[in-house]
């Protein structure tokens, strides 16, 4: 099963990289996003049940006070539907994904003795005027490095 | 020979057929050098494997080998008083390492031959510092190139002699115009401000991550950099003399720490020699994991001062093969490929050998510490892996499972590489005086807050604030000064206070750096000269006795082959050796990255030659360091030294596109006048000191005013000048050895009778309402500004 975890921050707390990532999207000259909201989100591959995927995204991936988190599973990465007016940014294959790292050990650490694939990705989701081709542009031109990442939009 | 290695054709091969060969495995070997394989392999009646050729190409590779410095140059010099030649055989010594030798200074430890250059802190202990770059990597990937370029250089302090503490990273980087419209980004790029962002966000996670302070650096922008930014990242560490030095015995064993070897980088040290292009290798790009590189340090240092270990180096460009190679130069070195480990299976035994994965160091073990150093490795979470030993036949051999992959001798890789030569030519081009530059009060006024807002004078609080410059507790003048979180200057220099691994030390460590690029676009001899007295000014201003002062040398150029621009990286050498023998400085270490330059759509972008001087020395007393900001009303300032009419490159000019006379440097003067400031400043005589460099007096007086919330009169008729200058000159040429001090009136006395014999002025007062006035009577000028606005030019936003 493939548990992918996204982080979100609580209402009434600032994300300072979304407020930014406003203002790097009027810089690039693209018009008409009003809000953008971010959230890491981690892939998880692995046999693990619901629960313990609600363990990892509670204890090690969340902050209680300030996050919250949101979980879908599906049984292979064909079956998932991107949301709409989002981009998504993950590594190639191959590339060398340092938190990946971290949070596979720190799984086990959490007494979770399943094999564990990770992956780390980022997700933007935007309100306001939004097409493909402004998606496009702002994926390109500030989210994701086309040399070690991959994108996708909707 | 093994399945996993192909035997390369090389022997039958004509010389076109060489050259292709080179080019299509990216080897990045000449012509020549691809001959001397040939050679090599035809005596030994055999072609080579993949994996022994890419060894070559690694070890003669620009990055580990500096050809250019070290090879052949015929340079021809055509100025007013007629042509000379001059023939070097290797530049590098000839010029920059000339000096240290001459200067012979007994206080240097190890130089220009180590991981990085060391000098003495107190009788047991040494300081290292190391500046490395890394723009290619960083153009590709601004954030992995520069995290993996702080990386390296943190593990160059680690590899130096058994292994330096690091105390404080510094940084350095120029980037194009943030402003630059999207539509002139070459295809394939990242827009300056994407790469300016992702840059200091790398060198801030790993920085701050390592538990190391970033405490001092600088910014330059200019259109010239934009297909290729520069990113200089440095680090200063502390190491006991007695671990100063390496030694590697026949018999000892290879013990290779840390990350696992991936794809990453490989071809980085051969990419470093080539141009960068749109079809880029993928695999160039590195990707750093501080946290690795943080249990390295902590367990290494305990190894260290455990005795487990003989020597260590860092894996940088070239990864193992230029590790395990330099570590085995003199003995000879049998390595068992398989033994690596690997973070995913399917590399072929020459990617194990020349991948340039991160967060890896070699060490040289004697075989009765086998099992300790181990167990200490495995105790702290750190992948720790016997993969070979160190022999005495001068061999490189190489296992893979069992079979021979590798068999070449030691000097044909380390001395074999042929020394190409190279012709180099400069031409004078005369710099002359601008007209008299004549403004009114109020165009003054509004020129000194264009001056201030200047995106290579501007504040660099955006970038500093996301640094940890005060991790470990040690850093005594900080990157922002001023009298609170709003008001604040930009320091001269930093200095660090290593009283926690230092017991009882009142000594400290002075770190500070001078570039100027906008110079060497007219005249890269007097960018030199500037940019070394600029670091030893900025250290003089905080305490440092220039006494006691070294540094460090970092070429960032373009295409060597090109005549005119080996003739501008010659004439920079030139001027090294000059001010380093002038002011009694040695250089300790160094570095180059050349060929600096981008081809797309058949049109060739090449950088502006910069050059990075990066200083470090040693503070006696910590006590007396001083800051830059006005202390209290009712002080007098004073200009030490002499303002000459040099606008030439300076940041006036180029607001408002002028020409000029680049500024120069008076030797004799300079190192005589440095001494007495130190001296000034040691004695207690001195609240602030500050220098005058980009944007000259103007600037500069008003960052020592809006830092301190204090006002200040300047009576700029007692500007002392050679010959008679505009007040716009005045205010904003950027002239040499200049020293903006404040004094308290009781210590006026003593102040002027240390300076005696120097050119001084004492030029007006501190005041307490917040207003900067700056009176000519004879041009009937006054200009009278809020410091508050002056701040607010300075502190406008520059990439946010």
């Amino acid at each position: 099963m493939i548990f992918e975890i996204a982080i979100k921050m609580k209402k009434g707390f600032s994300n300072p990289h979304s407020t930014h990532l406003i203002s790097d999207i009027k810089g690039i000259g693209v018009k008409g996003i009003k809000s953008s909201e971010y959230m890491p989100v981690y892939r998880i591959d692995s046999d693990i049940t619901k629960k313990q995927a609600e363990i990892i995204a509670s204890e090690l991936l969340s902050d209680k006070i300030t996050e919250e988190f949101s979980i879908v599973s599906y049984n292979s990465l064909s079956d998932k539907k991107i949301e709409k007016n989002s981009i998504e940014v993950w590594f190639k294959s191959g590339v060398t994904d340092t938190v990946s790292e971290s949070v596979v050990k720190a799984i086990k650490d959490l007494g979770i003795e399943n094999e564990v694939k990770v992956k780390t990705g980022h997700k933007y989701i935007f309100k306001g005027e939004t097409d493909d081709k402004k998606l496009t542009k702002i994926a390109t031109g500030l989210l994701a490095n086309t040399l070690i990442q991959e994108y996708k939009i909707k | 020979m093994n399945s996993n290695v192909n035997i390369v054709e090389i022997n039958s091969l004509n010389d076109n057929q060489l050259i292709e060969l080179s080019k299509k495995n990216t080897l990045s070997l000449s012509l020549v050098e691809m001959k001397e394989v040939q050679k090599y392999f035809k005596a030994a009646k055999r072609n080579p494997t993949d994996v022994e050729l890419e060894t070559v190409a690694q070890t003669w590779s620009e990055h580990c080998k500096h050809k250019t410095l070290t090879g052949n140059i015929e340079y021809a010099e055509e100025t007013s008083k007629g042509k000379k030649v001059k023939k070097y055989s290797n530049l590098l010594k000839e010029t920059i390492f000339k000096a240290t030798v001459e200067l012979n200074k007994k206080w240097c430890i190890s130089v220009f031959k180590d991981n990085a250059g060391v000098i003495d802190f107190d009788s047991k202990n040494g300081v290292a510092f190391k500046v490395e770059t890394h723009n290619h990597p960083s153009a590709l990937e601004p954030y992995g190139g520069s995290a993996t370029g702080i990386g390296g250089v943190i593990r160059d302090i680690l590899g130096v002699g058994l292994g330096a503490k690091p105390l404080a990273n510094t940084d350095v980087f120029c980037f194009g115009l943030p402003d630059t419209k999207y539509s002139e980004v070459p295809e394939g790029m990242h827009h300056p401000k994407r790469i300016a962002k992702g840059v200091v966000s790398g060198v801030r996670d790993y920085g701050n991550r390592m538990g190391i302070p970033t405490v001092n650096g600088a910014v330059f922008f200019d259109k010239g950099y934009m297909a290729n930014p520069l990113v200089y990242c440095g680090t200063m560490g502390i190491i006991p003399k007695n671990k100063a030095f390496k030694e590697v015995k026949s018999g000892d064993l290879v013990l290779v720490v840390g990350g696992r070897t991936g794809r990453d980088g490989i071809h980085g040290a051969t990419f470093s020699s080539v141009e960068l292009d749109k079809e880029s290798d993928v695999s160039a790009v590195q990707i750093g994991n501080p946290i690795v590189e943080k249990k390295v340090l902590d367990t290494m240092l305990k190894a260290r001062d455990l005795n487990l270990y003989r020597a260590v180096t860092d894996c940088g460009a070239g990864g193992l093969s230029s590790a395990v190679g330099e570590l085995g130069e003199k003995t000879g070195v049998e390595v068992q490929l398989e033994k690596v480990p690997l973070k995913y299976k399917g590399l072929k035994p020459w990617e194990i050998w020349i991948s340039e994965a991160q967060e890896r160091m070699v060490f040289a073990v004697q075989p009765k510490n086998k099992h300790k150093i181990l167990k200490l490795f495995k105790q702290e979470n750190v992948e720790a892996t016997f993969i070979g030993k160190f022999t005495n036949d001068n061999k490189l051999t190489l296992t893979y499972n069992g079979k021979k992959v590798a068999d070449m001798s030691m000097e044909f890789l380390h001395d074999g590489v042929p020394k190409p030569t190279r012709p180099a030519v400069w031409k004078e081009t005369k710099q002359l005086k601008q007209k008299p530059v004549k403004a009114s009060a109020k165009v003054l006024a509004d020129d000194m807050k264009k001056v201030l807002s200047d995106i290579n004078v501007c504040s660099r609080d955006w970038i500093i604030r996301q640094y940890d410059h005060e991790v470990q507790g040690q850093t005594v003048v900080k990157p922002l000064l001023g009298n609170s979180i709003h008001n604040f200057g930009p320091s001269d220099a930093a200095v660090i206070w290593p009283y926690t691994v230092v017991k009882n030390t009142k000594k400290a460590v002075v770190l500070s750096n001078g570039l100027n690029p906008e110079y060497g676009k007219i005249d890269t001899y007097k960018m030199t000269t500037s940019a070394i007295e600029e670091s030893v000014r900025n250290a003089v201003c905080v305490g440092a006795n220039p006494e006691m002062l070294s540094v460090l040398d970092n070429f960032c150029w373009g295409n060597p082959n090109k005549p005119e621009i080996l003739g501008s990286l010659v004439r920079a050498a030139q001027a090294c050796y000059d001010m380093s023998k002038g002011f009694e400085i040695p250089f300790i270490s160094g570095k180059d990255s050349l060929y600096n330059e981008y081809t797309i759509d058949g049109r060739t972008y090449s950088i502006p030659p910069a050059l990075l001087i990066s200083a470090m020395g040693v503070i006696e007393d910590v006590d007396k360091t001083i800051t830059m900001n006005f202390k209290s009303a009712g002080n007098y300032i004073y200009l030490v030294g002499l303002t000459k009419n040099e606008l030439g490159g300076s940041v006036y000019a180029k607001i408002k596109g002028l020409k000029g006379i680049v500024p120069d440097v008076d030797i004799k003067v300079s190192r005589k006048l440095m001494k007495a400031m130190y001296d000034a400043i040691s004695s207690g005589f001195v609240e602030a000191c500050h220098d005058c460099s980009e944007g000259g007096f103007a600037a500069a007086v008003s960052e020592m005013a809006f830092a301190g919330e204090l006002g200040a009169k300047i009576n700029a008729d007692l500007i002392k000048t050679d010959f008679q200058m505009t007040l716009t000159e005045k205010l904003f040429s950027e002239s040499n050895t200049r020293f903006i001090v404040e004094i308290m009136p009781e210590n006026k006395e003593k102040f002027e009778k240390t300076l005696k014999g120097f050119v001084f002025a004492q030029i007006g007062t501190t005041e307490s309402e917040q207003s900067l006035v700056i009176e000519s009577k004879k041009s009937k000028i006054s200009i009278k500004t809020k410091i508050k606005d002056l701040q607010k030019s300075w502190q406008r936003q520059l990439l946010g």
